[in-house]
């Protein structure tokens, strides 16, 4: 037995034992809040023991999150998920970062959001309180049970974020286990630098926030389902769901900030599996949110409200399936969560199971009814837009899928190699429609609407947007059909809705949240087309010629590579790579872009520092930087960069020398200055060298002119002591170059002149690439706009419930 | 007919469409010998990078031209063309993904996707790093 020393394991026992307090309690509010699913009002016994255990699960997960972070906290590598993901040297604002990088820390972190919205709706949800309750604690369970890590007849359950550095299955046999001092030595193995961004400290939270809303309406629509009740459990759903849409939306917008500003592949939405598996619960859910205010004003396609309600929740289960069983594999960038790929598929088995019995078996026998809406009418309108989204959707899903259904029909399919492409082939017609959907039913009425009414009421947002659409399409000079088309929707989208908002509702932001919420919807399309859309690599390559393809199929010319000092025309910019500067683990690339004034001369309009992020365990990460203007940003980054001999001392050091053979009056370029070789320097003091009597010296005067017009001279000399040749070289410190006088060759009256460089003048240059992303400010503004105009809405329906009995 | 007909059958034409689609947008899984009989098709190939061949990039000639040798799983050989900027410590590779076609025994990739070894882990296949760069047309 050996003696560990300085290991903290109480707090591990202590969460070991939350842990299956937190399963087992969570298993118990199932039993008792199953016996008091009755939809009656009344507290009985069973309620009260359901609530207990729910609140006894809740104190116990907080528990379990609680000591996690104090271990992250206290930089306890003797914990295997402390030492995965965190290190020493980690600045603590990144320690929610560390948290819920692992997988068990984000199954947590979703844990987490159920205990707070269970714990709200015990409170507010009165007769459905057993129901509802039932299935919050039924998922609460199936996420302890990831946590469990015990391993009954050798099928492992969970993963243990508590497990012992030591006792963890990779390490097994490794010297340190059995070595009682190993604490003094092991360091953290650190946070993937990618996630070292404060975006990433809000994302996920947002998104996991999102993602555990969408377990109340699927909580409601099984319960209604369940107890036959079809209809009342809309009106305590509604205001949720759109909660739901208004987290889960932001969430996802803040998943594409992060890639914009962290990421280098140029832009915000990439199609990206895990991107698409935030974004598909999202559609689905704004197309249960827009039936259930069908319903909620007549009983019209019931069946669907139930389906997207229920689905919506199934969806987010199989993006956790999909992002943390490894499936993926090699299709998505951040995929960080090692799996259980078994534990999930029973997750999602048993609630896609559950849901699809009460959707046959119910809602199917009950709820289909063949009435018809009217054409004219918003539920018509409506209904069609939830239609569309549910093809978005599922167009997203299924390509998305393709290594579910390469293991499902033995298929050998990869990723489309063009993602960008393929899902914008779908993506931009749906869009089109959605968009004209959202422009139109704003005026039409419920039922039945006044055809010449609604053509009047149309006509002014429908006249601004063709004038808005032909100015963009003249200023971008916008050439292709599609987002041309899209940019007459979404503008006619934002400028219906803001007209319905003034002239219909008068300003009154109270009650114009989903006018609001769809113009800030319809910017962020808009925005989203202009910018990327039209986004303009000015960093082309004008000066080389593509001397390695013939065939030139794909010529790729949007990286441009940039001496230290280099000044490259980047239309309308010049961009001057300055210096490079390197701060703890971050290198610099400081550029300065000029533009020429009226007398012709350079000058600098703004700077920008991309930077490369050193991490020798998982990668060097390079991290963009962007300007940003009103109308666009300038978005800069490093393609590549030689990253040798970044260390202070071997760049103080000089690197290969070069022997040169030259004239007096040739010039040359070193990598800082223009050099030239002025005359021969043949008065050199012997004496003040220390040389002999007998040795014959001859220097010669060299000038070093930098890109900036500074001067520095340099005289080498060379000595000729019997029939040995001898070089004292010369140095220019502050530009890091050194140069020898070799020897001379009289008849061609060339001299040998050795020039040396210091490390890092040399390797001191970039690949670039710059991006001109226009108008990318109206893509943020929408997004505030929707989130805040979707939680006006809410407010507003939150207060009308409470009127109402439920 | 009525309007739910309608709507019906354009939702089931289009899901038909999405499949179609999907399947057709899809790259393969191949070998560079198999990618090689499959011209114009978009191919996905697993491999490691040869190390002890040359992997070329001269951004001072083009910055934009990079390319290497790489060996598949069933151990074939291909030069592997991409026209973009070399990612960075790609030397660091433990696998290589590219996506792309062969054509007159060279591979043009438009994707590269690499792996990279945890400095911690010595090497084991757990702790990987992935890093795409794409070529844009």
């Amino acid at each position: 037995m050996i003696e560990y020393v300085g290991e903290n394991l109480l707090a591990g026992q202590v969460g070991d034992f939350l842990i299956v307090l937190s399963f087992v309690s969570s298993l118990l509010a199932v039993f008792f809040y199953f016996f008091g699913s009755d939809l009656n009002p009344e507290l009985n016994s069973w309620k009260r023991f359901g609530r207990f255990f729910y609140r006894l699960h809740s104190f116990a997960l907080l528990g379990i999150i609680g000591i996690l972070f104090y271990l992250i906290y206290t930089h306890s590598f003797e914990y295997y998920y402390v030492w995965r993901h965190s290190s020493t040297a980690l600045p603590t604002r990144y320690i929610l970062s560390c948290f819920w990088e692992g997988q068990e820390g984000s199954t947590m972190l979703w844990a987490f959001w159920n205990v707070v919205l269970g714990n709200i709706l015990i409170f507010t949800s009165k007769r459905w309180e057993g129901m509802v309750m039932m299935v919050f604690a039924s998922v609460q369970a199936f996420l302890g049970a990831m946590l469990l890590g015990i391993y009954p007849f050798d099928i492992q359950v969970g993963s243990n974020p508590f497990i012992l550095l030591r006792e963890h299955p990779d390490m097994i046999n490794l010297p340190f286990t059995t070595n009682p001092n190993y604490l003094n030595f092991v360091e953290g193995n650190g946070l993937n630098p990618l996630l070292q961004n404060y975006w990433m400290t809000i994302h996920p939270p947002t998104v996991f926030f999102g993602f555990a809303t969408t377990l109340i309406p699927f909580a409601y629509a099984i319960a209604a389902l369940w107890k036959k009740e079809y209809q009342a459990w809309i009106r305590p759903a509604l205001p949720w769901t759109y909660f739901g849409i208004a987290i889960l939306g932001l969430g996802v917008l803040m998943g594409g900030a992060w890639a914009y500003e962290a990421l280098s592949f140029g832009g915000f939405w990439a199609w990206d599996p895990v991107e698409n598996s935030s974004l598909v619960p999202w559609l689905i859910l704004v197309g249960a949110g827009h039936l259930m205010l069908i319903n909620r004003n007549k009983m019209r396609s019931m069946f669907s409200a139930f389906a997207l309600s229920l689905f919506a929740f199934l969806l987010v289960v199989y993006s956790t399936y999909l992002t943390k069983s490894g499936i993926l594999g090699e299709t998505s960038v951040h995929s960080f969560a090692d799996g259980l790929p078994g534990q999930l598929i029973i997750f999602l088995l048993f609630y896609l199971g559950l849901g699809l019995y009460f959707l046959i078996f119910r809602a199917g026998k009950f709820l289909i009814k063949s009435e018809e809406d009217a054409f004219w009418s918003r539920e018509f309108w409506i209904f069609l837009g939830s239609l569309v989204l549910v093809i978005s959707a599922f167009q997203i899903t299924l390509s998305t899928s393709i290594p579910v259904i390469n293991e499902l029909f033995n298929t050998n399919m990869a990723p489309p190699a063009k993602p960008i492409e393929h899902y914008n082939s779908w993506q931009l017609p749906l869009t089109v429609l959605i968009t004209l959907f959202i422009a139109v039913s704003q005026f039409l009425k419920y039922k039945k609407t006044d055809v010449k009414k609604f053509a009047k009421q149309i006509t002014p947002s429908l006249i601004l947007s063709v004038a808005g659409t032909i100015l963009f399409t003249y200023l971008l000079q916008i050439d292709k059909f599609f987002i041309n088309l899209l940019l007459f929707t979404s503008l006619f989208a934002v400028l219906a809705n803001l007209d319905y908002f003034i002239r219909m509702v008068k300003g009154n932001v109270k009650k114009g949240g989903s006018a609001l919420a769809h113009v800030g919807f319809g910017l962020v399309i808009l925005g989203a087309l202009l910018s990327a859309g039209n986004q303009k690599i000015i960093s082309k390559n004008r000066s080389q010629i593509n001397i390695n393809f013939d065939n030139d199929k794909d010529a790729n010319n949007e990286n441009v590579m940039l001496l230290k000092g280099d000044t490259i025309l980047m239309d309308p910019y010049y961009v001057t790579y300055t210096n490079r500067s390197i701060d703890d683990k971050f290198v610099y690339y400081n550029m300065d872009y000029l533009k020429v004034n009226s007398q012709g001369k350079y000058e600098k309009q703004f700077s920008l520092s991309p930077y490369i992020q050193l991490n020798q365990q998982m990668g060097n990460v390079p991290e963009p930087s962007t300007k940003h203007f009103w109308d666009r940003d300038i978005f800069t980054h490093i393609t590549f960069a030689d990253l040798e001999n970044l260390d202070s001392m071997s760049m103080e050091q000089y690197g290969e020398p070069d022997t040169l053979k030259l004239q007096i009056g040739d010039s040359l370029f070193t990598s800082n200055a223009i050099v030239q070789l002025m005359d021969f320097d043949r008065n050199v003091n012997i004496d003040s060298l220390g040389l002999e009597e007998s040795d014959v010296a001859l220097g010669v005067k060299i000038r070093a002119k930098t890109l900036e017009g500074e001067r520095y001279f340099a005289n080498p000399i060379m000595v000729l002591r019997g029939n040995r040749v001898f070089s004292i070289d010369d140095e220019i410190a502050d530009l890091g170059v050194k140069f020898g006088f070799m020897g001379i060759n009289p008849e061609a009256e060339k001299l040998s002149i050795l020039i040396e460089e210091k490390n890092k003048n040399a390797g001191d240059f970039v690949i670039m690439q710059a991006i001109v992303f226009p108008y990318i400010n109206v893509l943020w503004i929408g997004c505030i706009v929707m989130t805040l105009g979707t939680l006006v809405a809410v407010w507003t329906r939150f207060k009308q419930k409470s009127n109402v009995k439920i | 007919m009525k309007k739910t007909h309608i709507i019906a059958i354009v939702m089931i034409a289009v899901a038909i469409g999405a499949i179609i689609s999907m399947v057709s947008d899809a790259a393969t899984y191949a070998d560079f010998n198999t990618a090689e009989q499959l011209a114009g098709k978009q191919i996905q190939v697993v491999g490691q990078l040869n190390k002890e061949k040359e992997i070329s990039y001269q951004p001072e000639q083009d910055a934009n031209s990079f390319s290497f040798f790489m060996v598949d799983n069933s151990g074939a050989e291909r030069k592997v063309i991409f026209n973009g900027a070399k990612p960075q410590d790609f030397e660091r590779s433990e696998q290589v993904v590219v996506t792309g076609s062969v054509e007159g025994g060279q591979f043009y990739a438009d994707k590269i996707l690499m792996k990279c070894p945890s400095k911690y882990n010595d090497g084991q296949a757990d702790e990987l790093t992935e890093i795409t760069a794409e070529s844009k047309s």
